[in-house]
């Protein structure tokens, strides 16, 4: 079954743009590196120990497997479960296994979280969409929002989903630490070597390198972008930042982070400005550093309970 | 402006049991719900100079029925040929013995260690063992087993309940099992002490015995490498546990044996073992080492330790070695006797079955393994030294003189697995 | 010395508490060679040879079925 999705990725590759090449293979000292754009991210697999004929496969496969998770839960297509989802007007929806679990994830997480994860609350993103946005939203257009957002409203039976009419939900906030777990564990059925996913941050390793060192990774820093704070070395497991060092709005000199409550519709204040966690795998490791960031000054107090290594920067 | 902190429950557990489950295959189990798994073995032992040979085939099928509960179910038979010590010693003249059917008798000449041939038995053994997840941190598993030969019937079960703590970090258990053996020798149960040739040497057809284990475990994550396991048991026995077949030589002066008695064991047997295992997981090339050490000890004076140690490494294509070297070494059992001198009144308890005396073994094996249609597929070649040690001195007079009473004892062993 | 034993054993337990991983840690130990009942065909072969040439029995587990071999 997965042979099969695979294989037809495989002849996407083909028909795509061949001026462009999907991914490209690099040799570096002693590892192969993988590289491609997929989720608007820079994307890396580093593969340690292999032959070219075997990263070439590696990394064709993991470029693969991102590019259909992509394609699949991206909100800017109009072809996917998610835009089904969204179009529905007061349906209900069955919807097939992949997708429960995530939406499994997100209902734990908005649980868990005490509702300020929240997957419903894409819609504020046509107020705030960060993309050089010099003036705050105005009070009135977000409450005239609010009354669509809530994970709370929904119905979800898996796997029937029944959204309210003009709720949205977006799967953007898990979507690329799944990838790194799927590749991640794609990889690890083929390989018994060491490497390292990397998509724009989101990063999982699965074991030291065969000369027995770790995995070193730098943590950019968010004011000073390009300049890096933090090396962390990883051994096993996942490493995701939630924070605004690559989208953000300033205005009169206040930086206000991608992270909207979705109670108020307004951004959090107070606490870090990234997180950094490094847990068992991305996505716990993800969520955990995105509801950390929702509890604004506590998000220390939060990290302080979990399980997990975390790096804050202010 | 809040100056305290908020306090927050620990949620990193829940999720890393619901991101798991995201990126998991469809199946993650080795075995699909509802089927079965099966594991099947082969052991060939064969010992020098004509001694014991022994094949055995086993067949164990494992049905995970579902997240919670599994059972198993064993069959084995094995075929045993081939001649074993009868007790009697080594003598500088041929001996005559009369087999314990009392159809017939055996040579065996001068110099030789006596060895009965009259070993041809097939065995047959069926097992089930059931487990079940109680509760999250809950195991339970029992079972039974039955075990039948020519002349010797074994029943038991087992139960234990096992425990996790410490985030899955130590397991604690607690086991018992109840055996209720009977024996039904060919010839009957002899008269323990009675000469071989006496015509009033046999008692009643059959006896039995009863054993009573208790087991207690502990097993410990140490690191992210190392596993290690440490157990305590004790074994009461009660009833009959002299083997019919074993005699002894009463010996003159000069060395010469012109009598044999049957030998004659306690019936009552408390035995305790200490044991200690660890696995380590040797980074970076995943190769594993296990050691294990066992120290035996029982209230017929035998002390024994066990020393048992494998080395696993991985080679390409999924093929794999794994060395084994094992040390053991017992004293003699406090009613141990290599024989009986005339004249001296016959103790209460006496044995001269090697097997409770002192002596050292060393194994050294090689198992190799690779894939077969997927599945697992190994051989492992050993060779199994024994060293029997005594009193030297003791090969007296003219009947013994220049024999070794102490023969040491070699053996090959040959087993092979496949599982799928 | 079987009492020092014993003792030594019950005092390394205490120890036990602060030992271990955490859950994401447990790579290695999921493999299949770590386990301690990874290949109980070969453990019953070994136990049941053993047992019947030499005088000790168990320690790793319950002592195994019975059989007239000792």
């Amino acid at each position: 079954m997965k042979k099969d999705d695979l294989l037809n990725k495989d002849n996407l590759l083909q028909q795509g743009d061949t001026s462009k090449k999907a991914f490209t293979l690099k040799r570096k000292s002693g590892y192969w590196l993988g590289e491609f754009t997929v989720m608007a991210s820079p994307c890396q697999i580093l593969l340690d120990n292999l032959d070219e004929a075997k990263a070439y496969s590696l990394t064709a496969q993991a470029y693969a497997e991102a590019k259909r998770i992509e394609l699949k839960y991206s909100r800017f297509r109009d072809d996917n479960i998610i835009a089904r989802l969204n179009s529905s007007a007061d349906e209900t929806i069955s919807v097939d296994e992949e997708t429960t679990r995530l939406i499994n994830l997100a209902d734990l997480c908005f649980q868990l979280s005490d509702g300020l994860f929240d997957i419903s609350s894409g819609v504020l993103g046509k107020l705030w969409h960060f993309k050089q946005q010099t003036q705050l939203p105005s009070d009135a257009g977000i409450k005239a929002l609010l009354p669509n957002i809530g994970w709370q409203k929904a119905n979800w039976n898996e796997p029937l989903l029944h959204l309210p009419k003009d709720m949205k939900i977006d799967l953007g906030g898990i979507g690329k630490e799944y990838a790194v777990d799927k590749v991640a564990r794609l990889l690890q059925q083929q390989t018994d070597n060491a490497f390292l996913v990397n998509f724009g941050g989101d990063i999982y390793v699965n074991k030291s390198r065969c000369n027995g060192d770790a995995w070193q990774v730098a943590i950019e820093n968010p004011q000073h972008l390009g300049e890096s704070k933090l090396m962390v070395s990883l051994v096993q497991g996942g490493l995701a930042s939630s924070g605004n060092s690559q989208r953000y709005i300033e205005v009169d000199g206040q930086r206000y982070s991608h992270i909207l409550n979705p109670k108020t519709g307004y951004p959090i204040t107070g606490g870090p400005a990234q997180v950094t966690v490094y847990a068992q795998n991305c996505v716990q490791a993800g969520m955990l550093a995105t509801i950390a960031l929702l509890q604004g000054e506590f998000a220390e107090d939060f990290l302080k309970a979990q399980d997990c290594r975390y790096w804050l920067s202010n | 402006m809040q100056l305290k902190g908020k306090t927050f429950t620990n949620i990193s557990i829940t999720l890393a049991a619901a991101s798991c489950a995201l990126a998991a295959p469809v199946t993650a189990q080795p075995s699909e719900l509802g089927s079965w798994d099966v594991d099947a073995g082969l052991l060939i032992y064969a010992e020098s100079d004509h001694q014991v040979q022994a094949y055995e085939g086993a067949l164990s099928l494992t049905k995970q029925i579902d997240d919670e509960r599994s059972i198993n179910l064993k069959g084995i038979i094995d075929v045993l040929t081939g001649a074993s010590p009868n007790g009697a010693v080594a003598q500088n003249k041929a001996q005559t013995f009369t087999r314990p059917s009392g159809n017939g008798s055996y040579i065996t000449a001068a110099s030789d260690t006596p060895l009965d041939d009259t070993f041809h038995d097939t065995r047959v053994a069926l097992s089930t063992q059931y487990q079940q997840q109680l509760s999250r941190l809950w195991l339970y598993s029992g079972g039974a087993y039955l075990s039948k030969e020519y002349d010797y019937l074994a029943l038991s079960i087992n139960s234990a309940l096992a425990r996790d703590f410490n985030k899955r970090n130590t397991t604690a258990s607690l086991g018992f099992a109840y055996a209720y053996d009977t024996i039904d020798p060919e010839g009957s149960i002899p008269n323990p002490g009675v000469s071989v040739d006496d015509p009033n040497n046999r008692l009643t057809d059959s006896d039995t015995k009863q054993t009573l284990d208790l087991l207690f475990g502990l097993t410990q994550v140490i690191d992210r490498q190392t596993l290690m396991q440490l157990n305590y048991s004790i074994s009461d026995v009660n009833g009959y546990q002299t083997d019919p077949f074993k005699i002894l030589s009463v010996v003159d002066s000069n060395g010469w044996a012109n009598n044999y008695v049957y030998e004659n064991r306690p019936d009552q047997r408390t035995k305790q073992s200490l044991f200690w295992r660890t696995k380590y997981n040797i980074q970076p090339s995943g190769q594993v080492l296990d050691v294990s050490y066992r120290y035996f000890w029982d209230d017929w004076g035998i002390a024994s330790h066990t020393i048992d140690s494998k080395w696993r490494v991985q080679l390409s294509n999924q093929h794999f070695i794994e060395p084994h070297l094992r040390y053991y070494c017992q004293q003699a059992a406090n009613f141990y006797r290599v024989y009986l001198d005339k004249g001296q009144p016959i103790p209460e308890y006496m044995t001269a079955d090697y097997r409770l005396g002192e002596l050292q073994t060393y194994t050294i094996g090689l198992k190799y393994g690779f894939p077969i249609a997927g599945n697992e597929f190994s051989v492992r070649l050993e060779y199994y030294l024994t060293q029997v040690s005594g009193d030297d001195g003791l090969a007296k007079g003219d009947g013994m003189a220049g024999l070794d009473i102490y023969p040491d004892k070699s053996a090959i062993m040959i087993q092979s697995f496949y599982r799928f | 010395m079987r009492r020092i034993l014993l003792l030594a054993s019950v005092l390394s337990l205490t120890a036990c508490s602060s030992l271990g991983v955490t859950p994401w840690e447990r790579d290695l130990l999921a493999k299949p060679e770590m386990q301690l009942a990874d290949n109980p065909m070969e453990i019953g072969f070994d136990d049941h040879t053993y047992f019947s040439k030499e005088g000790s029995s168990g320690g790793g587990n319950f002592a195994g079925g019975g059989c007239g071999c000792n």
